[in-house]
């Protein structure tokens, strides 16, 4: 389902953040890119959902070469991704129930419909008693579980998360991690980005190891 | 679907002027003023239409006859001079009935008059012209071609004062084209920097709106919404000032003008007019964010 081939991608010369990273993601997959910090994991999770461009290198989704498509129609490959920002990229001046709606708004789904899936996103990590909210007055890991929740209010056929239990405890991490693990089981592939051993071995079913941009190992457990 | 991305798209142009009100009305004003000049200008030229009309409604054209033509002649002129759109009526004036006007009109001359030997006074054709008869060259190329039948010896119109207010008016109109212009131009520029500052403001909104499945045209209707929201308002609020200037102007400035008063009235705008200042701001509010939102907003 999500091929790269021979992904290559450099800020500046002569540091390569990418190195010829070749994998292949099968449909419903629950899988892991891990290493350390500046291993690239950002960087190829950036580029699967083409936020960047590789310098060289193709990459096929559903066999579509993404490269390929033209600027003013990505927000097609967009639509079938929820994305989990490692910044979370939320809109600071609108409600915590506006920023789960916005994936919503942009297809035009109707009000009443926007109010229920939103509602069940929030429910799903455990903020829908502060919709109204303005983010600015939750905290850190409440920050974290908003941008889970509008990545996964539109049931994404593809969940990119980079970090997303960074910064909440470990109870929480596992409980977001069993969120992820239940849209996957519904027929989302799942690709995240983490350095927590501890629940990479829990519910990784397929394991990216990445060191200086270089994929150094690869583990499935299936 | 589309009322319904609407309604969140008009929302979202909404929160954006009112979140930028500063900036927003800043330039709703220098739209406003600019379509003002133009507005100005326009009612003024209107007013040397105005009076180059009446003027030219007043006068009558003379066409001097030969004192021999026969009655055939006489009516083939006048037959000639009733062909034209622009006549509404034309009346024989005889000899007879020059002397007589001459000698009313000027009592003190009547010891010369009765010293004549022979009446020196031609007949003549006294023309009317329709009422908002202005086209110069037309009436130029008429009366041209009556002058030239046989039997016409000579024609008299005060053309020039017509011609005078008919040129005064379209520079009138030109300057305030011209003026008008420059100031719709840096307003266009204006436009196109606030809704930059807009786009700017917004930066991040947007690039989470395109990742997370935005359409170009998604992201670009609130703003070009914006751009022509300011245009309108601006060039409605100049047509509420010009209407209270033309109302005001008479009471305040009117009088001390003396006899140039006339020519400084500020006729109010035709309907036609004001439609297009109103089209004239929306277009120029959305012009002005489409290039800005299309040159800064590469999505």
């Amino acid at each position: 389902m999500i091929e790269l081939y021979h992904i290559w991608k450099q800020y500046q010369k002569p540091f390569w953040a990418l190195s010829d990273i070749s994998l292949e993601v099968q449909s419903g997959d629950f899988c892991f890119i891990t290493g350390p910090s500046g291993s690239g994991k950002t960087t190829l999770l950036k580029i699967i959902f083409r936020e960047l461009f590789p310098t060289e290198g193709q990459i096929l989704i559903d066999g579509v070469n993404i490269l390929k498509i033209p600027d003013h129609k990505i927000y097609r490959l967009r639509r079938i991704m929820g994305i989990v920002f490692q910044d979370f990229r939320l809109l600071f001046h609108r409600t915590v129930f506006d920023n789960v709606a916005v994936p919503l708004q942009v297809l035009g789904i109707n009000h009443k419909e926007i109010r229920r899936r939103a509602f069940n996103a929030l429910r799903q990590v455990s903020l829908q008693n502060k919709m109204w909210e303005l983010p600015q007055r939750l905290s850190y890991g409440e920050q974290q579980r908003v941008a889970i929740s509008r990545a996964i209010v539109n049931n994404p056929k593809i969940l990119l998360a980079d970090e997303p239990t960074g910064n909440l405890d470990p109870e929480l991490a596992f409980e977001i991690m069993s969120i992820f693990k239940e849209i996957n089981e519904q027929g989302a592939t799942v690709i995240i980005g983490s350095h927590d051993r501890e629940l990479i071995r829990h519910f990784g079913d397929k394991i990216f190891f990445l060191q200086k941009g270089k994929i150094i190992g690869k583990e499935v457990k299936k | 679907m589309i009322f319904r991305q609407l309604s969140y798209l008009l929302k979202a142009a909404g929160n954006s002027l009112w979140s930028f009100r500063g900036r927003n009305s800043i330039s709703i004003l220098i739209i406003g003023f600019s379509f003002l000049v133009i507005g100005i200008f326009l009612a003024l030229s209107n007013n040397l239409t105005y009076l180059g009309r009446q003027l030219s409604n007043n006068l009558a054209i003379s066409f001097f006859l030969d004192k021999n033509l026969r009655s055939e002649e006489l009516d083939f002129i006048k037959s000639q001079i009733l062909t034209s759109s622009l006549v509404e009526e034309a009346t024989y004036v005889s000899p007879d009935e020059a002397f007589r006007r001459f000698a009313a009109n000027f009592p003190e001359l009547k010891d010369v008059l009765e010293n004549l030997k022979s009446n020196p006074f031609p007949p003549s054709f006294e023309v009317r012209l329709r009422e908002k008869t202005i086209n110069l060259t037309a009436l130029t190329s008429f009366m041209e071609n009556i002058k030239h039948l046989r039997g016409v010896v000579d024609f008299q119109f005060n053309q020039e004062w017509v011609e005078k207010m008919d040129s005064l008016s379209r520079i009138i109109r030109a300057i305030g084209f011209f003026l008008g212009g420059i100031l719709i131009l840096a307003s266009f520029f204006i436009i196109s920097n606030v809704i930059r500052l807009n786009v700017f403001a917004r930066k991040n909104e947007i690039e989470i709106l395109r990742l997370v499945g935005a359409a170009n045209t998604f992201i670009r209707i609130p703003f070009l919404i914006e751009g022509f929201t300011l245009g309108l308002v601006g060039s409605l609020i100049s047509i509420i000032i010009l209407f209270i200037l033309i109302t005001m102007f008479p009471i305040y400035v009117g009088g001390s003008l003396g006899a140039a008063r006339e020519l400084f009235i500020l006729r109010p705008l035709t309907a036609e007019q004001i439609a297009w200042l109103i089209i004239g701001g929306a277009v120029t509010g959305t012009l002005g964010s489409i290039t800005s939102v299309s040159r800064f907003l590469r999505v």
